[in-house]
């Protein structure tokens, strides 16, 4: 739960203009790795909630981001028996993934009602992503194996 | 629950100023209060000729018998929370229906036009930027009194100016104010300067981008306008 308001209030932090462009979406990272150690407690319910939150924070239409979180979400449960004993480097592939198409998706809607997308941004938001969720992981796994101890 | 998420988020910047404050030495701080003077003597001396300027204006208005001069009340204010997504140019201010803020009030920082406030709660409200997709505003150019309409293109930089005929007189450099037409923003504040323009030939319009004179992803202390209309200020009893 202290992941989770920390990564709300990161996402909330006003950051100057250029900045906000390169910010990740930290919740989403949260979600992804909450669903790949925590599967027992965390399913596609979890993504669907965190979606509904994610809406309320960042202001866009309500299931806008329940859409973008479901589906990453999904694509988790999917991959996550195969990837949760992978490498933490190897892992990192799917968050690329993962990221990749929420960012797509929301360029692709952004096209949709005629707004402006900065494509330039895109694979730095990507990058920026998988260098954060790197710590993110070595956290959540540490949490984890504290718990099954 | 949004407002207190808002002043968490907000802890960091606040703590930062706290630093800056604590560790910045005498003499700097006595180097700024001098600059601060001469800037603010530089100030009244302009506003002199502001008021020459006002009152010219008013008897030429009583002239020809023109309706009452807008005269605006500013009350300050300061931004909480900025909008995390990049798209959407939404600022959150720390002042509510509490204080007689208003839906359509406009938002001012010591450059130019901010913006609009979209959504009043008690204590906080948020403001729709000048520079969102989803704003237009009527302006003017200060040099011919051209009439146009500035439209946000969700960049902080950048605006565009709609429908401008390629046989119009507009250059480079020429400053734009708010028309008040539309009736929600009070008449020659400053909106921006026009930076690029550009006709590909065969089009129906010219290209033109603005860069807005407001500090509008830098700002953090603000002015909420309220406008004297027959005698009474809109959102205050």
């Amino acid at each position: 739960m202290i992941i989770l308001l920390l990564a709300t209030i990161l996402q909330l932090v006003p950051l100057d203009g250029r900045w906000l462009l390169w910010r990740p979406n930290l919740l989403l990272l949260v979600m992804i790795t909450w669903m790949l150690y925590f599967s027992d407690q965390y399913g596609i319910e979890f993504s669907v909630i965190l979606g509904v939150f994610a809406d309320f924070i960042f202001g866009t239409t309500l299931g806008f981001y329940v859409l973008i979180f479901t589906l990453c979400g999904a694509l988790v449960a999917l991959l996550r028996r195969t990837v949760a004993y992978l490498e933490p480097i190897h892992q990192a592939v799917l968050v690329c993934l993962l990221v990749s198409t929420s960012e797509l998706f929301k360029a692709w809607s952004n096209i949709v009602v005629d707004k402006p997308v900065f494509w330039q941004h895109l694979p730095s938001v990507v990058l920026l992503s998988v260098l954060i969720w790197l710590p993110l992981d070595k956290l959540v796994k540490t949490i984890h194996r504290w718990q099954h101890q | 629950m949004a407002y207190h998420l808002q002043v968490m988020a907000n802890f960091p910047n606040r703590v930062k100023q706290w630093v800056e404050l604590k560790t910045t030495s005498r003499e700097e701080l006595e180097q700024r209060a001098n600059n601060l003077e001469k800037e603010r003597l530089i100030l009244l001396g302009k506003l002199q000729r502001s008021a020459d300027l006002a009152a010219e204006n008013l008897r030429l208005r009583q002239l020809l018998n023109a309706s009452e001069l807008l005269m605006d009340s500013v009350l300050v204010t300061e931004v909480i929370g900025v909008s995390p997504d990049p798209q959407n140019h939404r600022i959150s201010i720390d002042r509510g229906a509490e204080d007689g803020v208003y839906v359509g009030q406009p938002v001012l920082d010591a450059t130019g036009l901010m913006g609009q406030v979209v959504e009043v709660y008690s204590n906080y409200s948020q403001v729709l930027l000048i520079t969102d997709f989803n704003h237009a505003l009527p302006v003017q150019v200060v040099r011919n009194g051209l009439r146009s309409i500035v439209e946000g293109v969700s960049d902080f930089n950048q605006m565009e100016l709609g429908f401008v005929s390629p046989t119009v007189d507009i250059v480079i450099g020429d400053q734009l104010v708010s028309s008040g037409l539309g009736g929600r923003y009070p008449v020659g504040y400053p909106v921006g300067t026009v930076t690029e323009i550009d006709y590909q030939s065969g089009e129906k319009f010219m290209q033109v981008k603005v860069q807005p004179s407001a500090q509008l992803d830098r700002s953090r202390h603000l002015l909420l306008v309220f406008t004297l209309q027959n005698g009474v200020f809109n959102g205050q009893n």
